[in-house]
C-alpha cells in the first residue's frame, strides 16, 4: 500500500502501477465532479468526462507538491469540462433546428452556465480546499437538520419539494431556513476576505 | 415585506422555484424599495458562488463509484503515451541509485539505451503505415504511390494475401499512430487511427476510381493523420 508521498514520487517517475492506483483513488472524485448538478450529464457522459480529466493530470503531476492536490485538480477539471459539455450540447441542440426564441435561450444559457464556468475555470486547488473548510465550518454551526438541508440544496441542487419531503418540513419553511443558512455561510466567507474577494471576482 | 419573507422570495427566484406571480412580486418589491436591491445582489452572489462551487467540495470526499475496469486500458495507454514505454524501468533504475546506474552505463547499458532511443525515434517518425500490394504499385506505373508521396508514413508492400491480412488485423502497436490500406476488393480505403486518449477509430472511405486519384487520396489522408 502506497503512502500519498510515495505514490506522488512514483507518479512523477511515470510508474505504471502507481498511476493505476492513483486513477482508482481519484476516479470517484472525478466522476462526482463531472456529475455537477448544473451540467446534469448522464452517468455515461460523466464517465467520459471523468476519464478525460484523469488523463489531463499526467502533464500536471510535476507541478504538485502533494498527492491530494491531484484530487483537487481533477475535480476542477472535470466540473469545468462537464459544464462546458452541457453548454455545447445545448448550443448543438439550438443549431439543430430548435429555433424558438433564440436570443432568450442564449441569454438563459449564459446566465446559467457562465458564472459556474468562470468559477470552475479559475478556482485553484488551494481556493477549493479553503472554501471546503469554510463551508464545513459554517454548516457545523447550524442545527444538523438545517445543515443537511442547506448541503443538499447547495451540493446536490435538490428542489424545494424534495427538500421539504426529505426533511419533513413545510414548503414555506424550506426557503426561510435556506436563506438563513446562506446568510451564515456568507458571514463565514467574510472571515476570509482574500478568498471571498477572489471567488466573487471569478463570478464576473 | 419583512426580512425573512424577502429573503425567502428572493431565494425562490434565484433557485428557479418561483412562479411568475412571485417573480413579479419580487420585481415590485425591488422597485418600491430600491435599498433592497443591494441585499438581493449580495444574496445572488452568495447563491451563485455556492451553487457552482459547493458540488466541487462534495466531490472531494466521494468514495464511489469504482473506476470501471473497461476504461483502465485507455488510461494505461495515456500513461504510456505521456511517459513512454520505459516507465516501469525508470522506477527500477532510480531505486537502485547512482552506483548501479553508472555500472550499468559502463557495462554497455548506455549503448543499449542509445540503440533503443534510436529505434524509438525511427519508429516514432514512421508511426503511420500505408499497406498495399506490390503488384498495385507495378501496375500503376508513374501514377502509383511512392515513398516520396507520403514522407510522413512508412510504405509497406505485400506480395501475398496472408501477410497482408495479418498486418491489417494486428492491433496498432504502441509506436503506431495509424495505418491505412487499400481494399481493392470492396473499393474502399481503410484507415485505423488513434484519437484522443488512445481511442482507436476505424474508418472506411470510398476508394478513388483511378490510380492517380488513389495516390492523391492516400497523400491527403496521411497529411491529415500527420496533423
Amino acid at each position: 500500500m502506497w503512502t500519498d508521498r510515495e505514490l506522488l514520487g512514483a507518479l512523477q517517475r511515470g510508474d505504471d502501477e502507481a498511476w493505476e492506483e492513483a486513477f482508482r483513488r481519484l476516479y470517484p472524485s472525478a466522476f462526482a465532479a463531472a456529475r455537477h448538478p448544473l451540467a446534469a450529464l448522464t452517468p455515461s457522459e460523466a464517465e467520459d468526462i471523468a476519464i478525460e480529466a484523469l488523463t489531463l493530470l499526467l502533464p500536471k503531476v510535476n507541478q504538485v507538491a502533494e498527492f491530494d492536490e491531484l484530487r483537487l485538480l481533477v475535480i476542477t477539471i472535470a466540473s469545468r469540462k462537464a459544464i462546458s459539455e452541457k453548454r455545447r450540447q445545448l448550443a448543438d441542440k439550438r443549431g439543430g433546428g430548435d429555433v424558438t426564441s433564440l436570443d432568450a435561450m442564449q441569454d438563459d444559457e449564459n446566465l446559467r452556465f457562465e458564472p459556474a464556468e468562470q468559477l470552475t475555470g479559475r478556482l485553484s486547488p488551494t481556493d477549493l480546499r479553503e472554501l471546503s473548510r469554510l463551508l464545513d465550518a459554517a454548516l457545523a454551526g447550524l442545527n444538523p437538520s438545517h445543515a443537511g438541508l442547506l448541503r443538499d440544496f447547495l451540493v446536490h441542487h435538490l428542489p424545494y419539494k424534495e427538500l421539504a419531503e426529505k426533511y419533513r418540513m413545510p414548503m414555506g419553511s424550506v426557503g426561510v431556513t435556506l436563506a438563513r443558512g446562506l446568510e451564515k455561510v456568507r458571514a463565514h466567507l467574510k472571515t476570509s476576505p482574500k478568498l471571498s474577494k477572489e471567488l466573487y471576482s471569478y463570478l464576473r | 415585506m419583512d426580512a425573512d419573507s424577502f429573503n425567502d422570495l428572493a431565494l425562490r427566484v434565484l433557485a428557479g422555484e418561483a412562479t411568475d406571480h412571485e417573480r413579479r412580486a419580487l420585481e415590485a418589491e425591488l422597485t418600491a424599495h430600491p435599498e433592497r436591491r443591494d441585499e438581493f445582489d449580495q444574496l445572488k452572489r452568495t447563491h451563485d458562488l455556492l451553487r457552482a462551487a459547493a458540488p466541487l467540495t462534495g466531490a472531494m470526499s466521494a468514495k464511489e463509484p469504482e473506476l470501471p475496469a473497461h476504461r483502465l486500458n485507455e488510461l494505461r495507454t495515456a500513461v504510456r503515451q505521456h511517459f513512454g514505454p520505459a516507465a516501469q524501468r525508470t522506477k527500477a533504475a532510480s531505486a537502485s541509485g547512482w552506483f548501479s546506474a553508472l555500472r550499468w552505463i559502463f557495462a554497455g547499458g548506455g549503448a543499449t539505451a542509445l540503440a533503443t532511443v534510436m529505434v524509438l525515434l525511427f519508429f516514432s517518425n514512421r508511426s503511420i503505415e500505408v499497406g498495399l500490394y506490390g503488384t498495385d504499385l507495378m501496375r500503376g506505373g508513374d501514377a502509383s504511390l511512392s515513398p516520396a508521396d507520403v514522407p510522413a508514413a512508412k510504405l509497406l508492400t505485400f506480395d501475398q494475401d496472408a501477410p497482408f491480412d495479418q498486418w491489417q488485423s494486428q492491433p496498432l502497436a504502441w509506436y503506431e499512430h495509424a495505418k491505412v490500406w487499400v481494399d481493392n476488393e470492396h473499393d474502399l480505403l481503410h484507415v485505423v487511427h488513434r484519437v484522443k486518449h488512445g481511442h482507436i477509430v476505424i474508418q472506411s472511405l470510398p476508394l478513388a476510381p483511378t490510380t492517380a486519384g488513389q495516390r492523391d487520396q492516400i497523400k491527403q489522408v496521411v497529411e491529415l493523420l500527420e496533423k
